[in-house]
Order: C-alpha cells, then structure tokens, then sequence
C-alpha cells in the first residue's frame, strides 16, 4: 500500500498560496500541504541538507511550483529535482504568472508534468485548480525503485 | 511600444568648413595673379627684345655705313691719284693709252664723289666736308686739265712747270687734309656707333636674362603654392575620412546605446507588468472571496431577521430575497462595489496583457522573405469577409507590390488596419474600403482608404499613442492596434500615417522598403 501523497507548494506570494490551498480543498483533495514561501527553504527541505534528496527516496511527493521565486528561479529547481535520483519520478506542476510560450517549453523540456498559467479572472484560476486537484486523485504517484 | 529616443551626432563645425573654403579661394587667386604676372613679363621681355634687336639693327647699319663713307674717301684719293700719274704719263709720253687712264679715272672721281656726297647727307660736318673736297677734288682736276691741255699742245716744258707750281702741292695737301679730316669723324662715329650697338646688345640680353629669372621664379612659386594646396587638399581629404570613419563609429556606438536602452526599456515593461499580475490574481481571487463571503453573510441575515427558515436559494443574486429592504440596499451596495472592483480588474488584465504581448513582439526577430502583398491582404480580406458583410461593407483589392519583409508582421499591420476600417464604418451607410499601392523611389506605398466615420485633425497623432483612442467609444478596443501596426511598420524600417477629416473617411498610408534587410532590423517595437 502507498502512502499519501504530500503536496509541497513553492510560492512566494501567500495569498495565491492561500487561494490555491482553498481551491485545492474544495475540490476534496484532503492530502498534506507543505507550503514554502521562497526557494531556498523548498530546495533544503527537497534535498536534504547534503543535497542527496535521499530523506524523500520513498516518499510519494507532488510538487506545486512557482517560477518567479525571490531567491532563485522555479526553472532550477525543476531542473535540479529532474535530475535527482530520488526525486526525479516525483510530478511537477508548474503554476506561474508567465504565459510566455518559450518558458513553457523550457519547463516541458525539463521535464515538467503540467504547466498551468494562473489566470486573473477567477473563476478560471479556481478551475484550474480543481481540475488540478481531479488531476491529483488519478494521478499515480509512482513510488521511488526501492 | 515606441521608445523614440533622439540621436544626437558630432558633425565637423561649420565656421572651421568656411575658414577651408576661404582659404582655397585665396590660393586659387593666388595662383592667377601668379600666372597672370607670368605671362606679363613673357610679353616685356618679348616687347623689349624686339626694341634692343631693332635698335641692335640700326647701329650696325650705321657701323656699316660709316665703313662705307671711310671706303668711299679712300676710293676717291686713289682714284685721283690714278688720274695724276696717268695725266704724268701722257705728259712726258703723249701716248694715247695715258689720256684713256686718265679720263676714266676721271670719271669714276665723278662718281665716287657724287656718292660721297649722298652718304653723308646725314651728318652736317661730313656733308661740309665733303663738299669741300668736292672743291679741292675740282680744283685739282682743273689742273690736270691744264697738265693735259699743255700736253695736247706740245708744250712738255709748261706742263712740268705747271706740275712744279706750288698750287699743285697745296691743292694736293687740302684733299688730304679734308680727307682725313673726314676719316677722323667717321672713326668718331664708328667708335661712338660700336658702342651703342654693344649697349643695346648688352640690354637684350640682361633684359632676357632677368626676365627668364623672374620667369622661372614665378614657376618655381607657383610650384611651391600648388604642392601647398594640394598637401592642404590631401590633409583635408584625410580629415574627412577620419571623420567619416569617426561618424560611423559614433553611429554605431550610439545605436548599440540605444538598441542597450531599447531592451532595457522591454525588459523593465515585461518584469513590471509580469509582476503587476501577480498581485492582481490575488486581488481578483479574494474579491471573488468576498463576493462569495457575501452571499454567506446576507443569507445569514436573512435567516436571522425570519425566524421561520425560507427555502435557500443557492443563486448570489437571489440571495437577497428575504431581506428586509435596508438589508436588500446594503446587499446591493456591496454588489455595485465589487461589480467596479471587478471590472476594473479586468480591465487592468487587459491593459497589462496588451504590454506584455507588445513587448513580446518587439522581441520577435525578423525574418525577411519576398511577400506578394496582394496575396497578403486578399487572404486577411478572406478572413474578415464574413464581418464586413455584417457591415454591409465591400473591400477592394487593387494590384500590390511584391516586397521583401517579414511576413508576420505585414500580416498584423494589413489586419489590424482593415479590421480598424470595418469597425469605424459610418452607421447606415454601405462601407467601401480600397488597399491600393505603388513603388516609388525602392519604397512600396500602400494606402488603405475607407468612407467610415474619420478622424478629428486633432486626434492624428493621438491614435498612434498606447491606449488612446478617438472620436464615440462604442466599439470595443484596448486602443492598442494603432500603437502595435506603427511599431511594427518602424521595425520594418517604413513609415505610418494617417490623412482623414471627420465624417468623410480616412486613409492610412503605410510605407514599406521594398527590399528589408536583417542588418537594419532596430529593436524599436
């Protein structure tokens, strides 16, 4: 049996934080939400403090991802959890403000799992998210090769 | 987006040109004085050769002719004597031979005496003394006439006396006086002649001489002054060179300058109005939040102020039903709040959206390729056929040049301004709207006219503006098409505008080089 999995959310801006939190739960989605509001504490917390990602090798993770962090990029973190062994079957959904497409293929060409544009008009962001969170219940998160 | 920004470049003065040109002036004056003085000594010197050689002449005819009187003397004293020694001859021997002698000399004293005569007509002294030996010659040819008559008589005896007489020896001793006082003028006048003709000669050749000096001088300046300007012409071509090479570089700093700023200006436009949204999602989503909160709220009222529960009514709009009507103003108030909050918002999306899509597009590369336009604007004609039969509005294509440019954003420009055409028709009257075109001058000039609503005069440059719009806002629109299409044209290296009077139709002229290249491509969208 696998364990639930844990929803970490990298974003900077606390009240789209909030806002995805509350769509995410009312689109019944009930599992763990790990918020982190820069990058550096994400990538600690990811990585462990060697930097292995080992801590995580066999837990069952889904990462939330903001590109416009304060610290560092979203794009490296992304690339640096697509690399790693432990991580690198973890799903990444990245949801950002930018709509440039060349950035969207870069992140789909780092392995990005869904890439979604929040929109300002709210009901459309609410949606992506619920659909988001129907997205979660079918996903299978695929367990770490023990 | 247009970031003009003015380009300012060092030209060489102009006082310092004028002070160039006034100074090849002056040379070139210079050097027709110079020529000019030339060719007036060349004609002194020639003037005053004809002068020394002419006078040269005289002397030395009158050199000659002095010889000739001297010759002429000595002609007429030999021939007296010959006449003597004859009229001796015949005296002492009678023979017929001596008095033939005689005569002829006789004869010839004649002559030469009378040429004498003629030749020193021109001198008073000589022309005395010769006719004073003309007398003393006469009187001594009476005597020998008398020697020959005593001969022819016989009388040897007389004759000798008459030989012996001491008239005879004075006569002799005048003629030579005479004569040689007339030798004596001549070899005056000779030696006085000989000098002058040596002067005269010796003025030729000075005046040649410094002449041909001054001559060679003047050559030798005007050399000088002709190497002088044309080292002046060199270095001012160098200068120029220089300052061409110069001139570039500064344009090609300052366009690096202002292509750094250009970008600069994008990047600052793309993160600002990337990072305004973000905040705007959030105010968006929690007023939805609040709108939502409302409607909890006022149910919830409604529920307290009628005990007796209603159905619930799970519409927002209709959750004002069961209010009392203090309530239902309060609720409505709250409505009309978040209705402006909320448009304004979407407006604000829009507004932030058109920056970012600008500033997209003025980061897109070019890519030139040859385009025949007619094709171009048929296919965006063929796109919008359905809203201009909804306008009632018939669209003319005439014949288009082919050009070299970048297809897209030709694309853009022809859409966006018949999709402009079309949205500002007059009401109730049939559109018609022409795209026309010419080359002209490696230009193509491509008009897009309608008979639509037109422009204020004072709005032609407003329309060009980001968000500006003119004349009735009754037709939807960001006032961003104008601003995009003459970015795009600039880019393009073409120019925009507009000529149009209010309520008689507008033409948009839209000029294009014919032939783009990549190199000119300036990041000024």
């Amino acid at each position: 049996m696998s364990k639930p999995v844990t929803i970490i959310m990298i974003e900077d801006d606390e009240g789209h934080a909030r806002l995805i939190e509350r769509n995410i739960r009312r689109s019944g989605v009930n599992n763990d939400i790990r918020p982190f509001t820069n990058g550096t504490d994400a990538v600690r917390y990811l990585f462990g403090t060697d930097g292995s990602g080992l801590a995580h090798k066999d837990e069952a993770l889904l990462i939330l991802l903001d590109l416009n962090l304060p610290d560092m990029s979203g794009i490296d973190i992304l690339r640096r959890v697509k690399e790693n062994v432990h991580l690198k079957a973890t799903p990444v959904v990245v949801l950002t403000t930018t709509d440039d497409a060349q950035e969207i293929k870069r992140c789909y060409d780092l392995g990005c799992n869904v890439y979604i544009t929040k929109p300002v008009n709210y009901e459309s962001f609410a949606n992506a998210i619920r659909q988001l969170g129907l997205f979660f219940s079918v996903i299978q998160v695929p367990q770490a090769e023990t | 987006m247009d970031f003009a920004i003015s380009t300012y470049v060092d030209f060489p003065q102009h006082d310092e040109l004028q002070v160039t040109a006034s100074a090849a002036r002056r040379r070139e004056l210079i050097q027709v004085l110079l020529l000019t003085a030339g060719f007036l000594v060349l004609v002194a010197i020639s003037a005053a050769s004809i002068v020394f050689v002419d006078r040269a002449r005289d002397d030395s005819s009158l050199v000659v002719h002095t010889v000739e009187v001297e010759n002429q003397i000595a002609a007429v004293l030999l021939d007296l004597r010959r006449a003597e020694s004859a009229g001796r001859g015949y005296l002492l021997t009678s023979e017929p031979r001596f008095l033939a002698q005689h005569d002829t000399a006789l004869a010839n004293i004649h002559a030469n005496i009378r040429r004498l005569r003629e030749l020193t007509l021109d001198n008073p002294v000589q022309t005395r003394n010769s006719d004073a030996l003309q007398a003393a010659v006469e009187t001594r040819l009476n005597e020998f006439r008398e020697t020959i008559a005593s001969a022819e008589r016989k009388d040897q005896q007389g004759g000798i006396a008459q030989l012996r007489a001491a008239t005879a020896e004075d006569t002799v001793k005048r003629i030579t006086e005479i004569s040689n006082a007339m030798r004596r003028e001549e070899d005056r006048l000779f030696a006085a002649r000989t000098v002058s003709a040596d002067r005269s000669q010796q003025w030729a050749s000075t005046v040649t001489i410094a002449g041909s000096g001054l001559v060679v001088a003047l050559a030798a300046l005007s050399i000088f002054l002709v190497r002088r300007s044309s080292r002046a012409r060199d270095d001012a071509e160098a200068q120029l060179r220089d300052s061409n090479l110069n001139l570039e570089n500064t344009v090609t700093e300052r366009t690096a300058d202002l292509r750094e700023a250009n970008e600069e200006v994008q990047r600052f436009a793309y993160i600002v109005s990337h990072d305004l949204r973000s905040p705007l999602v959030n105010i968006m989503g929690f007023t939805s939040e609040l709108e939502e909160l409302r409607g909890d709220i006022f149910k919830r009222i409604a529920s307290l102020s009628h005990p007796a529960p209603l159905p619930q009514p799970s519409d927002v709009e209709a959750a004002t039903a069961g209010l009392t009507e203090q309530d239902a103003k309060l609720s409505d108030d709250f409505n009309e709040a978040l209705g402006f909050i909320k448009s304004s918002i979407g407006k604000m999306d829009r507004l932030i959206s058109a920056i970012l899509h600008l500033t997209r597009e003025g980061r897109r590369e070019f890519q030139p390729v040859p385009i025949d336009l007619r094709e171009l604007v048929e296919g965006i004609v063929a796109t919008v056929a359905h809203q201009a039969a909804e306008a009632d509005a018939q669209i003319r294509v005439q014949p288009l040049p082919t050009i070299v440019s970048d297809r897209l954003a030709l694309e853009q420009i022809f859409s966006n301004l018949i999709d402009n055409a079309l949205k500002y028709l007059r009401n109730g009257v049939a559109g018609d709207i022409a795209i026309s075109g010419e080359t002209k001058l490696g230009f193509a000039i491509i008009e897009v006219t309608d008979n639509g609503r037109g422009i204020d005069a004072k709005d032609h440059q407003r329309i060009f503006d980001l968000f500006r719009r003119a004349g009735p806002q009754d037709r939807p629109g960001q006032g961003i098409g104008l601003a995009h299409v003459r970015a795009l044209v600039r880019r393009l290296g073409g120019t925009l505008s507009v000529s149009s009077e209010l309520d008689a139709g507008s033409t948009f002229t839209v000029t294009l080089p014919v032939k783009w290249a990549l190199g000119r491509q300036g990041k000024t969208a």
